[in-house]
């Protein structure tokens, strides 16, 4: 299977376009005021899908669909969100576990076929759907059980995050387009072959991206003593103007560098305030008192931020032999969405949609989050993966007897 | 571009004012009593325009200088197209180019990596200037530049542009 940045870049504004009908159907019935936020493609490891729900209390409803395209497709509303909904349509009816039941499934029913129906229309086919299944819980109790292909690990997401208008709450929909007839589509909608990346190079990447992830982990544990592990690697692909929406409008600390090479981008390292005060502290000499952030946190961030940049880098650079050179890391220190936007501005001076690549790491020992990003240039990337052996994916570990 | 009418809407004098949000690459206009924000304002540069005799206001988030630089089909991507959309929009609503009144936001220069010739932020906020100038709609309040991001609220009923910063005490234009 090949994928080519055009039919990418279509079947994101398809998913874009159907999650934009379903909001509207729910506003119309409801009387509430949503919006999609963003909408993205993501390559990602099947059992990693729910990781970012894991927290929450969820409720909403699953289809598997089948036709031209077939899959699972869900609806998941924070269970807050979903009561405002239920009350909406029928006033009191949250306090009535059967009536909010029914009502989840009425509403995920009008908005999920709206979903749907606007793939067909776009494809020219008729989608088939399976009656809604009713589905709460935890992150993963909402998502379908993953299929039996032991082949594939790593699988396209599309996926969409409305928000209320005023609130803080979102919901999601996710779609999981079963592989081979997905790969049947996307060579159907395609533009040039030049533009196509074979689909296991891209999951090269994402293995390259994961060991860079582990090596900045391994960085971090050296540095400051505390166990620290890779955790999610992700591949998205989205409009350029949706990137800063990747990250949230939270005040983060963090670096930012750019990258030289084949391809050249742009690498951020991101903690929230907590986990830099927290991080930072662990790697100080003297007890600090003090919950603010302070210069001397920011420069013990600084430092991580560029050891975690080069072991991140390194990784790269071994999978694809060529040296990667980056820029003294700056320390930023700012709402998230205002971080990214200006390097979002000067990739999209090029291209109209970029591939985005998160990673983050997690501790058990304190309360610590790091994420890292990297956006690199999409023309780049493809000439990068077009050069790279897939074989070489496993010589990010050095190979000792090689060397000796 | 969507616009928000208020004059459709249940409109008690109590009622608070709708709110809009603007993302990036967007612009909005309103017509009725409402609350315009766009957040996460890095070197993209946000344009507020108002015509008080007319009860008309808009907001564009724009992320890149020029729609001649590139091709690209959303207008309000660009500080140029998007403001010439925009003041399109609220001649539409009954405004008046002669009575409009802007105030510009954001095109920090942050993060720029450039090593020769201007950031985008520079670029951005000159662009900005430069196409109002096109209308000879007067600036009257600016808040731009600097190494720090920004996050709007556009109120439609007295054209105040609120200005907010992760380091630093809100400020209105």
């Amino acid at each position: 299977m090949k994928v080519d940045v055009k039919s990418l870049g279509t079947f994101n504004r398809l998913a874009h376009e159907g999650a934009e009908q379903a909001t509207a159907s729910l506003c119309q019935m409801t009387g509430l005021d949503a919006v999609v936020d963003v909408t993205k493609i993501t390559l990602v490891n099947r059992a990693d899908v729910g990781d970012q729900l894991s927290d929450g209390d969820y409720v909403g409803v699953q289809f598997e669909f089948d036709g031209e395209l077939a899959g699972d497709t869900v609806l998941v509303f924070d269970r807050s969100g979903s009561e405002t909904i239920v009350d909406s349509l029928v006033p009191g009816g949250a306090e009535d576990d059967a009536m909010a039941r029914s009502s989840v499934e009425e509403i995920g029913n009008i908005m999920m076929s709206g979903f749907i129906d606007g793939w067909a229309d776009f494809l020219e086919t008729t989608i088939e759907h399976s009656p809604p299944t009713y589905v709460e819980g935890d992150g993963a109790a909402m998502l379908p059980e993953p299929p039996n292909d032991e082949e594939r690990d790593q699988v396209f997401v599309f996926k969409s995050e409305i928000e209320w208008i005023g609130e803080s709450v979102s919901f999601y929909i996710y779609m999981f387009p079963e592989y081979d007839p997905l790969a049947d589509v996307m060579a159907r909608t395609g533009g040039t072959e030049d533009d196509a990346i074979p689909i296991d190079k891209l999951e090269v990447f994402n293995e390259m991206t994961k060991d860079g992830t582990q090596q900045a982990a391994a960085n971090v544990e050296m540095m400051t003593g505390i166990e620290t592990e890779a955790e999610v690697t992700r591949l998205s692909f989205a409009p350029i103007e949706d990137v800063p929406k990747q990250v949230g409008t939270d005040t983060y600390v963090g670096t930012v560098v750019e990258f030289t090479g084949i391809p050249s981008g742009f690498l951020l390292v991101l903690f929230d305030e907590a986990s830099a005060v927290h991080i930072a502290e662990a790697m100080m000499p003297v007890e600090m008192d003090e919950d603010e952030l302070t210069d001397q946190h920011k420069s013990a961030i600084e430092e991580l931020g560029n050891i975690m940049t080069s072991g991140f880098v390194d990784g790269w650079a071994n999978v694809l032999q060529t040296s990667v050179e980056h820029t003294p890391p700056r320390l930023v220190h700012d709402m998230g969405q205002a971080i990214v936007d200006p390097l979002a501005a000067q990739v999209g001076q090029h291209q109209e949609h970029a591939f985005i690549i998160d990673s983050e790491m997690r501790t058990d020992d304190i309360e610590f989050g790091a994420e890292i990003h990297a956006l690199p240039n999409e023309k780049e990337l493809r000439q990068a993966l077009d050069e790279l052996l897939v074989e070489r994916a496993d010589e990010t570990q050095a190979d000792v007897e090689k060397i000796f | 571009m969507k616009v928000y009418d208020g004059t459709t809407a249940d409109s008690e004098p109590a009622t608070p004012p709708e709110r809009v949000k603007v993302g990036i690459a967007e612009s909005k206009v309103t017509d009725g009593d409402a609350v315009l924000t766009t957040s996460g304002l890095g070197s993209c540069l946000g344009v507020a325009v108002y015509d008080g005799s007319a009860a008309v206001a808009g907001l564009v988030h724009a992320m890149l200088p020029s729609i001649d630089e590139m091709e690209g089909t959303n207008e309000a991507k660009f500080a140029d197209s998007g403001i010439r959309h925009l003041v399109a929009e609220l001649e539409k609503r009954g405004g008046d180019r002669e009575h409009m009144e802007a105030k510009l936001a954001g095109g920090s220069d942050m993060l720029d990596f450039s090593e020769n010739g201007s950031g985008i932020g520079v670029r951005n906020v000159e662009m900005g200037r430069r196409t109002l100038a096109e209308f000879d709609i007067p600036v009257v309040g600016e808040d731009v530049g600097g190494d720090h991001g920004r996050s709007l609220r556009l109120e439609s009923a007295n054209g105040d542009l609120i200005v907010k910063s992760a380091n630093r005490d809100p400020i209105t234009l």
